[in-house]
């Protein structure tokens, strides 16, 4: 018999009730599995904007349309991490890179999100050159040097070059709006595809998760625009700000209607261990579910958005009204993982118990890292938009002309 | 990222003869394009990756006669024993279940080893002990089921694995590469019978491969061994005489959860529609 | 093309060869060899030592006990069950079986609803609670001797082979004149049909007994053994010179499950032993203590017994009724 190790002890034990295999008594997955998603669906929300402006030509998105990717790949850059401090051998992760099991969802993702991330760094770097290289040409010594780097030693801004790189910004952008939603909704896969879990095992999963994704990433954004203007001492835009609160409208509804129908479903259907499902959702489930998700997270704000868009709410009461809309949503969308991630688990497989999970604090899976992770994009957006700044009109789009 | 195969010191040159490879089929073939699947050249054929026994020939399988379990627990002991599995009251390569139905109930009362009241009563979480927490109560019915892994034909854990760290084996077996898994846990959430765990001190997954380094040796898995009343039957389907196909042909045998799927190769005799 | 263009599509073709270079020289050697995984590792899972060795690998040594193992009622249970793995063993130590046999035996034994109705069964709180098992039941040869042999003989017939070949030592009454030799009036007959037929065949060896036995047929052993389990018994309780008959009250519990509390025994397949001679049961103590007298459970009995326990247990059976008023209430 092995001696029970470091980790070992500190892996929290979930107490249970009923009946769970033995094995089920430490859960798998923690905290940090449930940053992964958020971080993931707000990488495909904030580019669901972006898409808007650069692909679907919606003007009044320009002020957040470059800001944009910039939190979509601030965000994406993180993606990995809580995955890789959640493995047991994090320094074998290459190997799904090495030898992809194509049957996995997992090894799948690890594709699709190398590729995506490839993507979105081409098409911030098609945006900004133009920048790189006045830059370079501006900068003297070693940075003046990286900026020369950058723009790849050519300092052509011809309008032959200016035509190419706009045919392949839209088409990055283009191939973008699958890419990112697709990479979401690949991970409502990775939950949905297993067939070991009740509370998983739905093909509304993927479109669920897909939708609140893109919630998320706009009422991101909303936050963000927000709180930038604030900093830099603007007035915000408030036709922008409008058609955001419009997008998180209707995207909150889709969604809201979308986790109606996947919960109708499992209730209705009643397959086996139902009753423990039933026991679990008016039990444990009741407040982090129907109170802190449905009500405060969905209800209340598309309850306030409704009624400043029929009111015709403008000024800062709409400015404040959308900013805490749009906070609502994001934790509604953290509820939400939490509730599939954790509640999952939370179910016995032997459909006639239910465990408990135990956060920790202090642990390589502890509250604590997972906020670190969660909160860490935010400095390195801070960081970015000071090199690469979203909002002056030397970026590259801006010029661009749309129908 | 680690190449578990390769020694460094050899690695260098290694290096170079791959790389000299990659010369050479860019040399030779118009379109520069590298076949890794090949992984390299492999010397000579090998028909089994096992000294001494060829694994093509052998299809394992498993019985349990719940009728003849007594929950002694030994089995678990000496898989814990053999196999390395963490002392403690969360990790099972193989368990037993207590389903008690008393007079006037209509559902099972099910616990297992890992339950408080049975650790209790074996003294610590290395032991292993049912309670005889039923003996005042009026039991109608009784009995006890060992799990362990189903080894399915179609396993849903090998399916999620990203790397290929777990794979079906030719002979029938599930198996676990602990120097190749990376520790995600997919597949602990994949397996719909609670057969795997992960060893948070090895990082890697865990669980039940029929001590397939007994049975390539000829011997049985050691909770067969262990079994006093022979509950737990083990062979190969192959031969026609041996123990598990002559309990497969006997009985009228079943198998868990067989809407995942998965075909399960556990068989067995005398459980309830409670147990899954 | 724009020069920006093409150096970043040169960029995109060297740092995707380099991937796919990378990832051939990192791919572990035997991947993809029988399928996708690592060849190699199937003969690493394979290689791992076995720690259970089964049953063969302890026969080579204890070829005695297991020849008594596998010819009894515990065969289906294999030696690593109760001694533990023996991987490591002779050179890492003894695998002695654990101490509390209590503990050990009723992980099978213990009565629960939930075991099959074949599995033999105890309630530990009514089968001599506090005694360890090892004490009456040999775990090699767990079922005890008491397979109760049937007694339906003769009396009358037996009284004559008694008075003819018995009586000189034993009695004319089965109460023995000499200290040496046990008294037979009141015993259990099964008992005595039992001692008898293996002093006939020799299982059991005592110098005067055993050409005695040889010569009586199955029926007359059998008609003996129904006179004498129908005498009463006339012997009067005796004191002890030799030991100490409170001590041996004390020590006397842990007998009191086959031979009952005061020498009486419930069970017609032990003898009694209330009132025999205090030499007679000193010597049959030691005899069995010595090996020389075999009785699997008794030599488990007396292995822990001083000199003086003996004699105090002596001198404590000595001092009982051999024919107590109130009949022992015989369990079924």
């Amino acid at each position: 018999m092995e001696p029970v190790g470091f980790w070992g002890h500190l892996v929290e034990i979930a107490p249970y009730t009923g009946y769970v295999y033995p094995n089920e008594t430490a859960i798998p997955w923690t905290v940090l599995i449930v940053v992964y998603p958020y971080l993931t669906g707000l990488v495909a929300g904030a580019f669901t904007v972006s898409s808007l402006y650069h692909v679907f030509g919606m003007e009044r998105f320009k002020p957040v349309g470059q800001f944009a990717l910039l939190t979509a790949l601030a965000f994406m850059l993180f993606v990995p991490l809580p995955l890789l401090l959640h493995l047991g051998h994090a320094e074998r992760a290459f190997n799904t890179m090495l030898t992809p099991h194509w049957t996995s969802a997992m090894a799948m993702f690890g594709m699709f999100a190398s590729f995506y991330l490839l993507l979105l760094m081409l098409e911030i770097w098609f945006m900004f050159r133009p920048y790189a290289v006045r830059k370079a040409q501006q900068t003297s010594g070693f940075i003046g040097r990286l900026w020369h780097l950058a723009s790849l030693g050519s300092d052509d801004l011809s309008a032959k070059a200016m035509r190419y790189d706009e045919k392949w910004i839209f088409a990055l952008a283009v191939v973008g709006i699958p890419s990112a939603h697709g990479l979401h909704g690949y991970v409502g896969f990775i939950f949905g595809s297993l067939k070991s879990r009740e509370w998983w095992s739905s093909d509304l999963m993927p479109v669920v998760f897909l939708f609140s994704a893109i919630i998320s990433g706009v009422a991101l954004l909303i936050v963000l625009y927000v709180l930038s203007c604030r900093l830099r001492k603007i007035p915000v835009d408030l036709a922008c700000l409008k058609g955001l609160a419009y997008v998180l409208w209707g995207f909150a509804m889709f969604t809201l209607a979308l986790e109606g129908l996947e919960f109708a479903n499992i209730m209705y259907k009643g397959r086996e261990g139902i009753e423990m499902i039933v026991q679990y959702v008016t039990g444990p489930l009741l407040v982090p579910f129907f109170i802190l998700q449905f009500s405060l997270g969905a209800v209340i704000p598309i309850t306030l958005l409704t009624y400043m868009i029929w009111r015709g709410t403008t000024g800062k009461a709409l400015i404040a009204g959308v900013t805490v809309s749009a906070l609502l949503v994001l934790f509604q969308v953290w509820m939400m993982r939490w509730n599939v991630v954790i509640g999952g688990q939370e179910i016995a497989k032997t459909g006639k118990g239910l465990l408990t999970y135990q956060m920790v604090l202090f642990h390589k899976e502890g509250l604590l890292t997972a906020i670190a992770v969660a909160i860490a994009p935010l400095f390195v957006l801070l960081a970015m938009v000071r090199v690469l700044p979203p909002w002056s009109a030397g970026a590259h789009a801006h010029q661009r002309s749309v129908s | 990222m680690t190449n578990p195969s390769d020694p460094s010191g050899k690695a260098r040159r290694e290096f170079l003869r791959r790389l000299g490879g990659v010369a050479v089929a860019c040399t030779g073939a118009a379109a520069c394009s590298v076949a890794p699947q090949s992984g390299g050249p492999v010397a000579g054929p090998d028909p089994s990756p096992v000294k001494d026994y060829d694994w093509t020939k052998h299809h394992w399988a498993f019985g349990v006669d719940a009728t003849k379990c007594i929950g002694c627990l030994r089995c678990v002991e000496a898989c814990k024993t053999e196999n390395d599995v963490p002392g403690d009251a969360h990790h099972f390569n193989t368990w037993i279940e207590r389903y008690v139905y008393l007079e006037g109930e209509t559902k099972a009362r099910i616990d297992s080893h890992h339950d408080p009241v049975n650790i209790a009563a074996s003294g610590s979480e290395k032991e292993f002990r049912f309670a005889n927490r039923y003996q005042d109560a009026k039991v109608e019915k009784a009995f006890f089921v060992p799990k362990l892994c189903n080894q399915c034909t179609h396993p849903a854990c090998v399916q999620v694995c990203p790397t290929g760290a777990t794979y079906k084996s030719k002979d029938g077996v599930v198996l676990i590469d602990d120097k190749y898994c990376i520790g995600c846990q997919y597949c602990v959430q994949a397996c719909p019978y609670g057969a795997r765990y992960f060893n948070p001190t090895k990082g890697v997954t865990q669980k039940c491969y029929w001590c397939y380094h007994r049975i390539t040796k000829g011997l049985r898995p050691a909770c067969v061994e262990a079994c006093p009343v022979g509950a737990r039957i083990f062979g190969d389907r192959n031969d026609k005489q041996s123990p598990i196909s002559l309990f497969i042909r006997n009985n009228r045998v079943q198998v868990l959860r067989p809407e995942s799927g998965n075909e399960p190769n556990v068989f067995y005799v005398g459980i309830d529609k409670e147990v899954s | 093309m724009p020069r920006h263009i093409s150096r970043l599509l040169l960029l995109f073709v060297g740092a995707g060869i380099l991937a796919l270079v990378a990832r051939w020289y990192f791919t572990a050697d035997t991947f993809y060899q029988f399928g996708h995984f690592r060849g190699k590792a199937v003969g690493e899972i394979a290689a791992k030592e076995p720690a259970y060795q089964t049953a063969r690998y302890c026969e080579d040594c204890h070829t005695e006990r297991h020849a008594q193992w596998s010819a009894n009622n515990h065969k289906s249970v294999n030696c690593e069950v109760c001694h533990g793995a023996a991987k490591g063993h002779p050179e890492n130590g003894k695998l002695p079986i654990p101490a509390d046999t209590r503990k050990l035996c009723t992980l099978c034994h213990e009565r629960m609803a939930e075991r099959p109705r074949p599995q033999p069964q105890i309630d530990p709180a009514q089968h001599s609670p506090g005694q360890q098992c090892i004490v009456c039941h040999n775990p090699h040869a767990p079922k005890l001797a008491g397979v109760v042999a049937k007694v339906a003989g003769d009396a009358a017939a037996g009284a004559k082979t008694h008075a003819a070949r018995c009586a000189d030592c034993h009695g004319a009454a089965g109460v023995s004149p000499n200290d040496s030799w046990p008294n037979l009036a009141g015993q259990h007959g099964a008992y005595l049909v039992g001692i008898l037929a293996a002093y006939k065949s020799g299982a059991q060896t005592d110098a005067m007994m055993s050409p005695i036995a040889q010569g009586l047929s199955d029926a007359e052993i059998q008609n003996l053994a129904t006179y004498y389990a129908g005498l009463r018994c006339e012997a009067k309780p005796r004191k002890s010179r030799l030991g100490d008959p409170a001590a041996g009250k004390a020590l006397a519990k842990n007998c009191a499950a086959c031979h009952g509390d005061a020498g009486i025994g419930g069970n017609p397949a032990w003898p009694n032993i209330a009132g025999q001679a205090p030499e007679y049961l000193v010597n049959s103590l030691k005899a069995f203590r010595a090996g020389l007298r075999k009785d699997p459970m008794m030599a488990g009995v007396v292995r822990g017994l001083s000199d003086t326990d003996i004699a105090n247990l002596a001198a404590f059976y000595s001092a009982q009724n051999c024919a107590p008023a109130a009949k022992v209430k015989e369990t079924p």
